[in-house]
């Protein structure tokens, strides 16, 4: 690997950009997602995780399994809009998104 | 629209749902049967090798036959199929949700099974993303379901049972595997004889190399391969990587369950006890999204949460459930003690763990 070589494909983002997030203080998956990027693609990080993972290790030392799963939202893979949005009054509401913050009297604990 | 209600759900239908759909029809629970393909049997189609480790009540066979094998079991029984149909999460109050790819509607279910399988891990070298390099897998399905030839020159990058069977395959279909390139210091593949029928056929086997560099403009047309301190070009057009295989955990994330790491069982694996429940009450799970292992045990592992699902409905006896509990782990354990001990002591290890996952509450930061 060369610093040019694509570790997330969908989102194009090179192993320079990886290791210099890295190297600011980014230890995870989702660390990583949220300053460059990497894992928001179609295939919503199924490709680029393992990789990503690969590089963490080897740049700081972190064994596999101290490095968590990076968060796996719904819809889990690309749907249309317009499928999502079956006109339905019984779905209840989504689990992952809004359980992330914990709120009180509708602001941000 | 109301949730449509199911005794079980079984996400998946490769050997590990289909083997579990099995004993929970059968036993005459209302079944419920979930896969995106439009065809049954999951991973199997695209197998066309001989499966030597199957449990004692088979024949050997390949897997599209096991694929149709499993396939007419079920004939007998009335199971809801939803075939064509994807997952795509979970409500908060439980339900599934399920899509046509025209409305999506949500499911409930007394106990799910989750038997999504595995997806294949890749490895990046300079310009990987280049159209003509693809995973072992996705080659296999090319040649194997959709009869397409992917290539006329190839270099394998992995030396697995897995990269050494498609090997033989692709060589059978005319494609010229110029090496099979390998970054340890041995063959990775436990098959002695394969590897043997590998080298007959000339295909050579490049210990301590890897791909440095893939070049061309469109479509891979050559690499370069590095073996120690030498330095060479292969003009391909095919590049196959062998980067291993991982569970798909997407919807044990969403469920909720928590996860353990075993190197073995493919990284990150839900937890689950001995009777492949995990630590959500009504989730149990089979087949390679409960560890990479081989056809035999994939299908014991769906047999298991097959009847410890029944038991939990009280679908079966007492003392049916403990006798047939007792031989299927028999069966696994002697199957995988055959074909991967590491695998097998992998499983014990992480089945030990239940109590003590790695990671737990995902969704509570
Ligand atoms: C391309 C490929 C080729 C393989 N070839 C070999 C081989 O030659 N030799 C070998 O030993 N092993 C091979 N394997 C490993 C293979 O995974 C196992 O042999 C076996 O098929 C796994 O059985 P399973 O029941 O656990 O999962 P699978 O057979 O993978 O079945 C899982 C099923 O779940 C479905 N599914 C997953 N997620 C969803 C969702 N969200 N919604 C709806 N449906 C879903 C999938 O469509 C699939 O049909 C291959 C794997 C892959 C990916
Ligand atoms: S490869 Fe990173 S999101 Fe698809």
């Amino acid at each position: 690997m060369d610093k040019s070589t694509i570790i997330c494909r969908c989102e194009e983002i090179s192993l320079e950009e990886i290791v210099e997030v890295i190297a600011n203080g980014a230890r995870t998956f989702d660390d990583i997602k949220r300053l460059t990027r990497c894992g928001m693609g179609p295939c919503q990080s199924k490709i680029c995780n393992c990789l990503v993972a690969g590089v963490i290790h080897e740049q700081t030392g972190m064994e596999f399994h101290q490095i968590p799963l990076p968060r796996m939202r719904m819809p889990i893979s690309p749907i249309k809009l317009e499928t999502l949005a079956t006109n339905s009054t019984t779905f209840s509401s989504v689990k992952s998104v809004l359980d992330e913050v914990e709120l009180e009297d509708g602001k941000v604990k | 629209m109301n949730a449509v209600e199911t005794d079980v759900l079984i996400i998946g239908a490769g050997p590990a749902g289909l083997a579990a759909a099995f004993e929970t029809a059968s036993r005459g629970l209302q079944v419920t049967l979930v896969d995106e393909s439009k065809s049954m049997g999951g991973q199997l189609v695209q197998q066309t090798q001989v499966l030597s480790s199957l449990p004692s009540i088979y024949q050997p066979m390949c897997g599209f036959e096991l694929a149709a094998h499993l396939s007419r079991q079920l004939e007998d029984f009335e199971i809801r199929y939803l075939l064509g149909h994807r997952v795509i999460g979970f409500y908060k109050d439980g339900s599934v949700g399920i899509t046509d790819e025209k409305n999506v509607f949500p499911l409930r279910a007394k106990k799910t099974i989750v038997a999504t399988g595995a997806s294949e891990n890749a490895i990046a070298f300079p310009k990987w993303t280049l159209p003509g390099v693809m995973t072992i897998g996705a080659a296999q399905t090319l040649m194997n379901r959709n009869f397409v030839q992917p290539g006329k020159n190839a270099v394998i990058v992995g030396s697995s049972d897995f990269a050494m069977d498609v090997a033989l395959q692709l060589s059978k279909v005319g494609v010229r595997i110029r090496g099979i390139v390998e970054k340890n210091t041995g063959v990775k593949a436990n098959g002695t004889e394969k590897v043997e029928q590998v080298r007959k056929i000339g295909i050579p086997i490049l210990l301590n190399s890897s791909i440095k560099e893939a070049r061309g403009i469109g479509a891979v047309s050559e690499v370069d391969i590095q073996q120690g301190e030498d330095i060479w070009t292969e003009k391909v057009d095919l590049v196959c990587v062998d980067g291993g295989r991982s569970p798909i955990l997407d919807i044990f994330y969403q469920l909720g369950c928590s996860f353990g790491h075993q190197e073995e069982l493919g990284g990150w694996v839900p937890q689950y006890n001995n009777d492949f429940q995990t630590d959500c009450e009504n989730v149990f799970l089979a087949g390679n999204a409960a560890g990479i292992s081989t056809q035999g045990a994939l299908l014991v592992t769906g047999m298991l949460a097959g009847i410890n699902v029944c038991a939990a409905l009280g679908a079966i006896s007492k003392e049916a459930v403990e006798e047939g509990k007792q031989s299927l782990w028999k069966e696994l354990e002697s199957i995988e003690t055959r074909s991967n001990l590491k695998v097998w002591q992998a499983r014990n290890q992480h089945i030990e763990k239940f109590a003590h996952p790695v990671l737990k509450d995902q969704f509570i930061s």
